[in-house]
């Protein structure tokens, strides 16, 4: 037994002590064998210059959708071994250049291979022929016939998004319950609720910023347009001028008059207000039940994802119901990009359906791809369920000879300084005008 | 209060490692400490260094800028066409407009061909390079963040007009550093007025973290600490260089801000101080490494030295317990010694006395006898007193030469052939007058042998009975009760009768302490009861010694006033052969009748004649045996013996007796079973022919002999040989014996039985005597064996090897006090034919001569 006990503890010593020379070796070691003790790596790396919107974080977080979207880019720099480069902007007030000004700059001077932008930006940009043709793309033949058409100019798939973005009212259903209000459907019950919500001391039932508000006009302006069957024969109507913009546009500038009158709408907070940054805080301190945003907000931590109420998310009212407004950011490389092989092989991976399962499951969005569907948080059900309705309008449309989101934003901008809907109706018409005359 | 030494002194060394690995820490920890420190401040020279070092750059290629502003500049005034030279321009990757403002005039021309005025520019921040001018940061028409310097165009020393060159900043990235400190730095240039951030580097620190102007970059990274920022906001107003410590995510960073070009733009970013103290981190893990690895090898030492310890402990543990047993052995020994010694002086003490007793009666009488020789009655009763003292006398001399044998090893068994029917007769013969003596009633049973012919030393058996049986009945009072029995246990082994004998009584009984010495030698339960109970004390040593020596066991049970019982176990082995085979088979007898009240002794009746082939029907009553002995003959043959209870439950003895003869012929012999003092049915059926008795317990032998016994001839025939055994009248002997008392006595002895001796007085005289006989003068030699000149085997070995015809056939028979085994072995061995132990029994002598002398 003594022996026994003895011959382990001698295969216990031995273990140990060559367990030391074990360490002691490796500590010895070293990986230097030649004289030279520089090393220079492969200088030569592939790039591709990226330029998009730069996000104000808030202080130790993360921002879940450039997380996503990094990770799609991860996938690419590891697939093709190349460093994708960011550059970014965004404006700091409403003086500064907007985003979308720098992005046409820069697209225009070819200051870079990929962008990420708006679709009134696309949409300048398709027509000035900036922007590559992206159906050669393997990627963009999964693309949802939606996501085609709303990204087509003159014939060429100038942009593809990584999700659709659909925008929504964002309500404090505890609020709509605390007052009896059902989640309304029509111009009519939305200007009731906001009436009921003011009368008991909400002062502004609405909470706007300068980016946001046109979904009410495109919901009600385009509710029929998109829902009624004959979508191309009233856009070719448009484009030839048989139709005008101005005349779809009224009611919801009308509409959004009657807010801003009423005061369900503080116009010159809104006109100033950043998304999500100028209104967000009224809206989750609960001090105002309605706010506008994307899909995304009901998700990200740094915008709606963490509420101490019960949010639901639904479209904006129109005569036809809630309508939802759906609108795509999209990636685009510009025609001058010094990068331009591998640019278009980045985009194809990050638009791939194994890319965009990954984005979609991440920030929990609709994807673009056919292909790739993912379940969307109980808030966003509302939403959802319309658009799986297929009850929606589009926010920009390539396809329209008039760019619609970034014009009808401004213009909504100036109804928010003071201008008359009579006004802003010129604008269109003027718009339009100056489509037929390029056209 | 060993132990709590011990104790005392684990804590101490406990103390001491504790100590030891405080100070070794404490140590190690501020070796670290330094060690750290001074990486750190390296690491933050090293810092301060690099962004010296991309300050320098950045302000080189401004100044360069300035100079090449300057020298086209020159060139334009020299030029013949200044627009023209402007147009002609090209734009590169640093510069992006080139614009000329004719001195006086607001609007001048750029080189894209639009107008140019000085007032979409800001000048106001003051802040020169060289000599010129520089704007405040802005984004330009291209989309990306530009500044423009402006230098006058002086010709004759006259400024002619105003140059403004627009450079980009993203030229910049070409000369920061790629990779600060593994890209875990973060590297902006802020324009210090509007405080915007207008270059990130490319490729460089974390994605996710695009931080707008200072207040994004404070709010991004959680720096909010009003005195940090109003630090920051006096340093960048003086133009001067910050840097401080900052958690951002966690992690403790270094945050900076590099003044360049006398704070018209800072360098700002943060380094996790982790990220520059890699190298001191490295060190400090090989230093915690190598303590770890030390510690770990202390620790193994420390482990193993203890299972040394351990081990070693344990050893000298088992030493200790082992040194304490022997101790104890030793104590033990001691005690034991002391108690024999104890024992031993008792001993003396009681020998002297019971020595003394016999020696003082023989004396004595011896006396009385001289002064009374003249009267008959009064010499035979003191003669008859004197043997009574000899024999005592020479049984306590007997008892202490068979414990002197047994210690010093030297008992030997003498092994043979006997019959427990024998065994038990012998016994009941010696113990059951010493019983009647004293009123007490003794029991024999004998159950469950299978066969009574065993192999053993029947002598030694004979005395561990007698002993435990005489034992009985001196610590048994009058009228008490002595049981013993005989019990066949089951066979461990074909070979071997495992029998077991107990002897049980209902006398005084013993204390348990007695009991626990019983064994020992020298010792006598000693009461005011027994103490004139004679002995000395060896008895029941001698006893177990030679039940051991046997192989067996002997348990004793007993308890004051209630009675002992000694229980004897022992295992004898069968002989092959049992005897008296050919007896039953040329006696006739092939079935008999036993009829006995007791069922006991009718199996122990059918057990024992199954070895004979005799058939044995048995009968619990007297009615059920004379059916038996009625139908016996119908269809084979009758019975041809009768072994019948005398006191059947059912019926008179008498009665039974002739009833049976009624059915049986007279030829048939019954044989009635009887205790061994059945002297009344004796009387009761002595007249009547061919019947016997059999004393019970029954055995084989003994029912042969009581057959043999009704067959009067051969009876006769035989009770005469046993005469001539003993008549040793008219032989002549040659005795050999050097004390001439124990000569005159031998003398008189013979002379007594009508024989006559010659006696020497040593071995060579008596072989001389015995040369010089003539053939057949004597009949027999009785040699002594310690005697001068030449002893008795000598002498027997020379008598033997002389060369006349009677040397070798002369009857040599050892007469000595040399008792032993061995003694009457090495007589045998010198050529002796028999051995006979003093004091001289004449009966013992007188047979044993019979054996060698046939005729006479």
């Amino acid at each position: 037994m003594k022996r026994k006990v003895k011959g382990k503890y001698n295969k216990l010593m031995t273990a140990c002590i060559i367990e030391v020379m074990a360490l002691a070796l490796t500590a010895c070691g070293s990986s230097n064998t030649g004289e030279n003790i520089v090393f220079d790596g492969n200088d030569d790396k592939k790039i591709v210059n990226l330029f998009g919107p730069m996000e104000k974080s808030k202080p130790n977080t993360s921002n879940i959708a450039r997380t996503a979207f990094d990770r799609t880019i991860e996938m690419a720099e590891e697939e093709l071994g190349l460093t994708v480069r960011y550059r970014t902007y965004t404006a700091e007030n409403y003086q500064e250049k907007t985003y979308d000004e720098v992005s046409l700059d820069r697209v225009r001077n070819d200051m870079d291979d990929l962008y990420l932008l708006n679709p009134d930006t696309i949409q300048a940009l398709g027509s000035e022929d900036k922007l590559m043709d992206l159906s050669v793309l393997d990627s963009a033949k999964n693309l949802r016939e939606v996501v085609k058409t709303a990204n087509t100019v003159d014939g060429k798939l100038v942009a593809i998004p990584q999700e659709v973005v659909a925008h929504g009212l964002f309500v404090n259903k505890d609020m709509f319950d605390q007052y009896d209000l059902a989640l309304p459907n029509t111009p009519e019950e939305f200007m009731e609720c906001c009436r009921v919500f003011k009368e008991n001391g909400i002062e502004t039932p609405i909470g706007a910023n300068r980016w946001w508000l046109e979904n009410f006009v495109f919901a009600q302006a385009y509710a029929r347009l998109y829902n009624g069957g004959n979508t191309e024969t009233l856009i070719e109507a448009l484009n030839k001028g048989e139709a005008k913009y101005s005349d779809y546009m009224r009611p919801g500038f009308e509409f959004l008059k009657e807010l801003i009158d009423k005061g369900y709408i503080d116009a010159e907070a809104a006109y100033t207000y950043e998304a999500i940054e100028g209104e967000g805080p009224d809206f989750m301190a609960q001090r105002t039940p309605i706010v506008m945003a994307y899909w995304s907000a009901a998700n990200s931590e740094t915008a709606y994802g963490k509420l101490d109420f019960n949010l639901q998310v639904i479209g904006f009212p129109s005569e036809l119901g809630q309508m939802p407004v759906v609108s795509m950011t999209g990636y685009a490389i510009c025609t001058g990009a010094e990068h331009m092989d591998d640019t278009l092989a980045v985009l194809d991976i990050i638009l791939s359906d194994e890319a965009l399962q990954l984005y979609a499951q991440t920030n929990k969005v609709i994807s673009p791809s056919k292909n790739v569907e993912v379940e969307c948080i109980d808030a966003l059900k509302p939403l959802n369920e319309r658009i799986n309705e297929n009850m929606y309008v589009l926010g920009s449309n390539a396809g329209m000879n008039v760019e619609q989101w970034g014009n009808t934003c401004l213009i909504v901008r100036e109804l928010l300084n003071g201008a008359t809907v009579d006004e802003c109706m010129a604008a269109f018409d003027k718009l339009q005008e100056e489509a037929l005359n390029k056209s | 209060m060993k132990k709590k030494s011990g104790k005392n002194i684990k804590s101490s060394l406990l103390i001491s490692i504790i100590f030891v690995f405080c100070i070794l820490g404490a140590i190690v920890f501020s070796v670290a400490r330094k060690t750290s420190s001074e990486m750190f401040d390296s690491a933050i020279n090293n810092l301060r260094d690099s962004l010296g070092l991309v300050k320098g750059t950045i302000e080189a290629v401004l100044i360069k800028e300035a100079e090449f502003q300057d020298f086209i500049a020159r060139e334009i005034a020299v030029s013949d066409d200044p627009y023209e030279f402007i147009r002609s321009y090209n734009t590169n990757q640093m510069i992006t407009r080139i614009s000329l403002v004719p001195e006086g005039e607001s609007e001048g021309i750029s080189n894209t061909g639009e107008i140019f005025s000085e007032s979409t520019l800001d000048f106001s921040t003051g802040k020169k390079v060289g000599e010129l001018l520089i704007t405040q940061s802005y984004l330009n028409d291209m989309g990306t963040w530009a500044y423009t310097m402006k230098c006058p165009v002086m010709k004759d020393d006259k400024k002619i007009a105003t140059l403004y060159i627009e450079y980009i900043f993203d030229s910049f990235e070409m000369i920061l550093p790629d990779n600060l400190y593994d890209g875990k730095a973060m590297l902006y240039i802020m324009d210090s007025k509007s405080e915007r951030l207008i270059l990130k580097p490319t490729g460089m620190g974390e994605r996710d973290a695009g931080h707008l102007n200072l207040t994004d970059f404070y709010r991004a990274n959680n720096i909010m600490k009003g005195t940090i920022q109003k630090e920051v906001a006096k340093t960048i107003g003086d133009g001067n260089n910050i840097m401080f410590k900052h958690d951002i995510r966690g992690k403790s960073s270094l945050i900076y801000m590099w003044a360049v070009n006398g704070g018209t733009f800072y360098m700002i970013g943060y380094v996790p101080i982790e990220a520059i103290q890699q190298e001191g981190r490295s060190v400090n893990q090989s230093i915690f490494i190598v303590v770890l690895v030390m510690l770990i090898a202390f620790f193994l030492c420390c482990v193993l030295y203890y299972f040394s310890w351990k081990q070693q402990d344990a050893i000298r543990k088992e030493q200790e317990a082992e040194r304490e047993i022997y101790n104890k052995q030793l104590a033990d020994a001691l005690h034991a010694a002391q108690i024999a010694s104890n024992s031993k002086t008792t001993f003396l003490s009681n020998m002297s006395h019971d020595i003394r007793t016999p020696m003082n009666a023989i004396l004595g009488f011896t006396t009385l006898l001289s002064k009374d020789a003249d009267n008959p009655v009064k010499v035979r009763e003191y003669t008859k007193k004197i043997t009574a003292s000899g024999q005592h006398l020479l049984s306590l001399i007997n008892d202490v030469l068979d414990v002197s044998k047994i210690e010093s090893g030297k008992m030997v068994l003498t092994i043979g052939e006997f019959t427990l029917n024998d065994l038990v007769s012998s016994v009941d013969a010696i113990i059951r007058p010493m019983a009647r003596k004293k009123e007490q009633n003794v029991y024999v049973t004998v159950i469950d042998i299978n066969h009574e012919y065993l192999i053993g030393d029947e002598t030694r058996i004979n005395q561990v009975l007698i002993n435990l049986l005489s034992n009985s009945v001196k610590y048994t009072p009058e009228k008490g009760n002595i049981w013993f029995r005989i019990i066949g246990q089951k066979q461990r082994s074909a070979q071997y009768e495992h029998i077991r004998i107990e002897v049980e009584d209902d006398g005084y009984g013993m204390t348990p302490e007695f009991l626990k010495t019983i064994f020992d030698a020298f010792t006598r339960a000693e009461n005011s009861t027994t103490n004139k109970v004679q002995g000395a004390g060896l008895g029941m040593a001698i006893t177990k010694n030679i039940v051991e020596l046997m192989g067996g066991t002997i348990d004793v049970f007993s308890e004051v006033d209630k009675g002992t019982l000694f229980r004897v176990d022992l295992e004898l082995r069968i002989p092959t052969e049992q005897a008296d085979r050919q007896f039953w088979q040329d006696s006739g007898i092939t079935r008999i009748l036993a009829a006995d009240t007791d069922p006991e002794v009718c199996r122990s009746i059918h057990t024992l004649m199954s070895g004979t082939g005799i058939s044995v029907d048995t009968a619990l009553s007297g009615q059920k045996a004379l059916d038996m002995a009625r139908h016996s003959g119908d269809g084979g043959p009758g019975y041809q013996a009768v072994l019948l209870d005398f006191n059947l439950a059912d019926m008179d003895g008498g009665d039974m007796m002739k009833k049976l003869r009624e059915v049986i012929p007279v030829t048939v012999p019954i044989l009635l079973l009887t205790s061994c003092d059945g002297k009344d049915e004796q009387t009761e059926a002595s007249p009547m022919e061919n019947v016997g008795f059999l004393a019970t317990p029954f055995f084989v032998s003994a029912f042969k002999e009581a057959l043999i016994s009704l067959r009067p001839a051969q009876d006769n025939s035989k009770t005469k040989t046993e005469d001539d055994k003993t008549v040793i009248s008219g032989l002549h002997f040659l005795v050999a014996e050097d004390n001439d008392i124990n000569a005159e006595i031998l003398s008189e002895l013979l002379d007594m039985e009508g024989a006559a001796c010659e006696i020497e007085g040593d071995g060579q005289k008596v072989l001389e005597r015995f040369e010089r006989a003539r053939e057949g003068e004597f009949d027999a030699i009785l040699m002594d064996v310690q005697m001068p000149v030449m002893n008795g085997y000598e002498a027997s070995r020379k008598i033997r090897s002389l060369n006349r015809p009677d040397a070798k056939s002369i009857p040599i028979i050892a007469m000595t006090a040399n008792a032993f085994a061995e003694d009457v072995k090495d007589a045998l061995n010198a050529g002796m034919n028999a051995h006979v132990a003093k004091p001289i029994d004449m009966d013992i002598l007188k047979k044993t001569i019979r054996e060698y002398i046939t005729t006479k």
